[in-house]
């Protein structure tokens, strides 16, 4: 097609729709009223052609993580927006709001920290890539492929932390690496694993070692969908449903539907990032016990569940099971210890074609709009630095996994053993997209909920044939196969 | 202080007359009622360029492009609304937002009629009762629907516990899980919200019907109906007519009690046009095809709002 500048379509649609005059003399005459936003000017060239406006300090040497003191005078009187999500493990967030309160104070930055609930995230990141205001966001898995072109390159910056943690985590380089580049410092991936009750499961036959002995010699409970499926249907018959979410929510349902999806070999695409892979026969067959196992093992309401009902449902003794961060056991271990005293976590239960889980890689980016781009770097630098980050990272008790391989053997890991099984986590992980890349047509199928309505329309219908078919269909139209 | 001009003052004097003789023409100009009204009329213009008419048009730019958050795109026609007539889950939206708009718009006309009735009569705490009945539509809509949130709660709903404990359940109901439950649940929701809204214009509208023709159809011996039938509709048929294409056009337009309840699930059975297109213009970041999204409800609402313009000029 060809290009057709706004103000041309403006002064043509207004002069062929017969416009009042103020619109006539608005779109013939005046400059438009307010500044475009830059997504609007589409005859211009990419912005990923440009290069940044200066070279910055991440840009010209590797830079290993500063100290509290070393930022740079010129920064002084600056301020500085930091956008996360809503963290699930509250002391995490306080400590990260604290930590940036504190380098502000000392190094003269007003800093201001939003966390924001997770649905509203993305659309507020979408907003300040628009019209600025923000200068750090935190970025869920692909949007830092998603916005390349408004991302400051932070590629020599990330190298250096990886280089003084021993390198960074498998995961980093499997989701966060793009075309040899980092536009945004990776922080942690936030894992998922099944939460359970171990005496009703022992109650149902599972064979549960002491957590101790699970984490010591790194075995956890292994069991297939199947077996997880028939613990299940007998705890249900006793008022123990497993709770999982299937409802447009932004963690929980991707984070089953996905892994359940690939473990039954069925993918989005194969590694065209074309072919779709998803109507597989033996998706289907899956699909169809769990059809059965929703009416026998899961607590049905699970359609309308969102990020937060498994947490209160597992924590008022309501389901035996359900996939979660460690959120659950360290809420539990303040408001409800006999919760904790009974729960473990384990891995993601495997299907025929293994197990896997879905990347939640977590990385912070600076916004080109940025008008505060070297604070932006160094307040990074400063919370790269071993002390601030390991804090944040022990803080959460492995509700992240740290981004680089020092982080491995931490301590915190060993501390509490009913936590270390999250270090499995990422051997597994996948993005969205796979077999293809992750980007803008994986994002939009994971914000369209293509995986998980597919889940739903079946649990819905009974029809798993119909429902994997619509989702093959959907799929199909983003991307292209 | 005296104020006095410089040494030169004299001599700048004729200077002074050309202005005068400009702010003279300016008032002459003024005076004019041609130049004047559009004058005052300009602020407001503004206003409806910059917020109303640049937005729009914008809107329609986008909706023709594949621009992405952060992404300039290229001018691609009509492609983006010939997907959306493919699009199953658009379809469904389309679906759901004619339903949603249809069954609720007469439950909260009804409604709200007759609370009207009853609260145009006499009765204690009048005043007081009349003005708690506008709570739903005063409350902000966010928090309202965070109220309902938690009535329609699957694990912890007080209404699933209430009926538990009577024995009349013997599991949680799935008010925002179940594909119809859920479009169900949501509508009670509005039309709880948006009753007061026609309760309160209709009761302001009975106000107004002449007591002297009530009296004389009684005299003559109409009953009740046939007074409201054939005095007090026609009297305040106006007021429906206007509360009711307002009513269709907001909840045509609704999102924030959808977004808030379900975000459009499960399995997109609660999309509305709204939150189909915030999913996709900027959860997904593609804003030229949720700009699409958004601008197939522009026919609707424009016929709608021509209708209800047409309306007021002959009553008027």
């Amino acid at each position: 097609m060809g290009k057709v500048s706004r103000r041309q379509f403006l002064s043509r649609a207004a002069l062929a729709l017969g416009a009042t005059p103020i619109l006539l003399a608005t779109a013939c005459q005046a400059p438009p009223a307010a500044p475009p936003p830059a997504a609007t000017k589409a005859p211009e060239a990419p912005a990923a052609t440009k290069a940044p406006e200066k070279p910055t300090v991440a840009a010209t040497a590797p830079a290993p993580a500063a100290q509290p003191t070393a930022a740079p005078a010129q920064i002084k009187g600056t301020s500085l927006a930091i956008l996360e999500g809503t963290y699930f493990v509250a002391a995490g967030q306080d400590l990260f709001k604290k930590m940036a309160q504190d380098w502000g104070q000392q190094n003269g930055v007003t800093v201001s920290t939003d966390f924001l609930n997770w649905p509203d995230l993305q659309p507020k990141i979408g907003a300040a890539v628009q019209a600025g205001g923000i200068d750090i966001v935190e970025l869920w898995p692909g949007w830092c492929f998603l916005y390349r072109d408004q991302l400051v390159d932070l590629t020599d910056f990330a190298n250096g932390v990886a280089q003084k943690g021993g390198g960074f985590a498998q995961f980093v380089l499997n989701s966060s690496l793009d075309n040899g580049k980092y536009y945004a410092l990776p922080i942690g991936n936030s894992g998922t694993s099944m939460n359970y009750r171990i005496s009703w499961f022992k109650e149902a036959g599972a064979d549960i070692p002491d957590p101790a002995v699970q984490a010591k010699e790194g075995k956890w409970p292994d069991w297939t969908w199947d077996q997880f499926f028939a613990f299940g249907k007998k705890l249900k018959a006793q008022g123990r449903p497993i709770g999982q979410a299937l409802g447009h929510s932004t963690g929980d349902p991707q984070s089953f539907a996905y892994p359940y999806m690939w473990s039954n070999g069925a993918m989005e695409t194969e590694k065209d990032g074309k072919t779709i892979a998803f109507n597989k026969p033996e998706f289907v067959d899956a699909m169809k016990k769990f059809i059965q196992a929703w009416k026998d093992c899961y607590d049905e309401t699970g359609t309308s569940w969102d990020d937060n009902n498994n947490n209160r449902a597992f924590m008022s003794q309501q389901i035996c099971a359900t996939l979660n961060g460690s959120s659950i056991y360290i809420a539990s271990k303040k408001s409800a210890p006999d919760v904790a005293a009974d729960m473990n976590h384990t891995l993601m239960p495997k299907g025929p074609s293994g197990r896997f889980y879905q990347f939640s890689t977590r990385t912070l980016g600076i916004l080109k709009k940025s008008k505060n781009i070297e604070g932006a770097k160094e307040f990074l630098k400063w919370f790269a630095d071993d002390k601030q980050y390991g804090e944040w990272f022990r803080i959460q008790e492995g509700y992240q996994v740290a981004n680089t391989q020092k982080w491995a053997t931490d301590p915190v890991w060993t501390k509490d053993p009913k936590i270390s099984v999250y270090t499995q986590n990422p051997k597994y992980g996948r993005d969205q997209g796979y077999a293809g890349q992750i980007g803008e047509k994986s994002s939009l199928a994971w914000s369209k909920y293509i995986v998980v309505d597919t889940f739903a329309k079946a649990t819905q219908s009974g029809d798993a044939k119909a429902a994997i078919e619509w989702g093959a269909e959907e799929l199909k139209r983003i991307y292209g196969g | 202080m005296s104020r006095s001009g410089p040494p030169h003052a004299a001599a700048s004097l004729p200077a002074v007359r050309p202005r005068a003789g400009f702010l003279q023409r300016v008032q002459q100009q003024l005076d004019r009622e041609s130049t004047l009204g559009p004058l005052l009329m300009l602020p407001g213009a503004l206003l409806l360029v910059v917020f109303l008419a640049y937005p729009f048009f914008l809107g329609i730019w986008l909706s023709m492009t594949d621009t992405t958050l952060g992404r300039p795109g290229n001018f691609v026609g009509l492609q983006n609304f010939a997907n959306l007539m493919t699009d199953s889950i658009f379809q469904q939206t389309a679906r759901n937002t004619f339903i949603y708009s249809t069954v609720t718009v007469p439950f909260k006309l009804l409604l709200g009629l007759a609370l009207a009735v009853v609260l145009n009569n006499q009765m204690p705490f009048r005043n007081f009762i009349r003005a708690g009945v506008l709570m739903p539509w005063i409350v902000p809509t966010a928090l309202s629907s965070l109220g309902w949130f938690m009535i329609f709660d699957p694990v912890f709903s007080p209404f699933s516990w209430l009926l538990k404990s009577w024995g009349l359940i013997t599991k949680n109901i799935n008010f925002l899980g179940d594909p119809n439950l859920a479009i169900t649940s949501i509508m009670v929701a509005n039309i709880w919200r948006g009753t007061p809204f026609f309760a309160v214009a209709i009761l302001a509208a009975l106000q107004t019907v002449p007591a002297e023709l009530l009296e004389a159809a009684a005299i003559d011996g109409a009953g009740a109906w046939q007074r409201f039938r054939n005095v007090t509709l026609p009297a305040i048929m106006g007021i429906v007519l206007i509360t009711t294409l307002l009513s269709i056009i907001w909840t045509f337009a609704d999102f924030q009690l959808v977004y808030v309840l379900t975000k459009g699930g499960p399995a997109n059975m609660t999309h509305i046009f709204g939150t189909y297109a915030y999913n996709v213009g900027l959860w997904a970041t593609a804003i030229g095809q949720g700009a699409a999204i958004a601008l197939t409800m522009f026919p609707i609402l424009a016929i709608l709002a021509i209708l209800l313009l047409r309306y007021l000029r002959t009553e008027v």
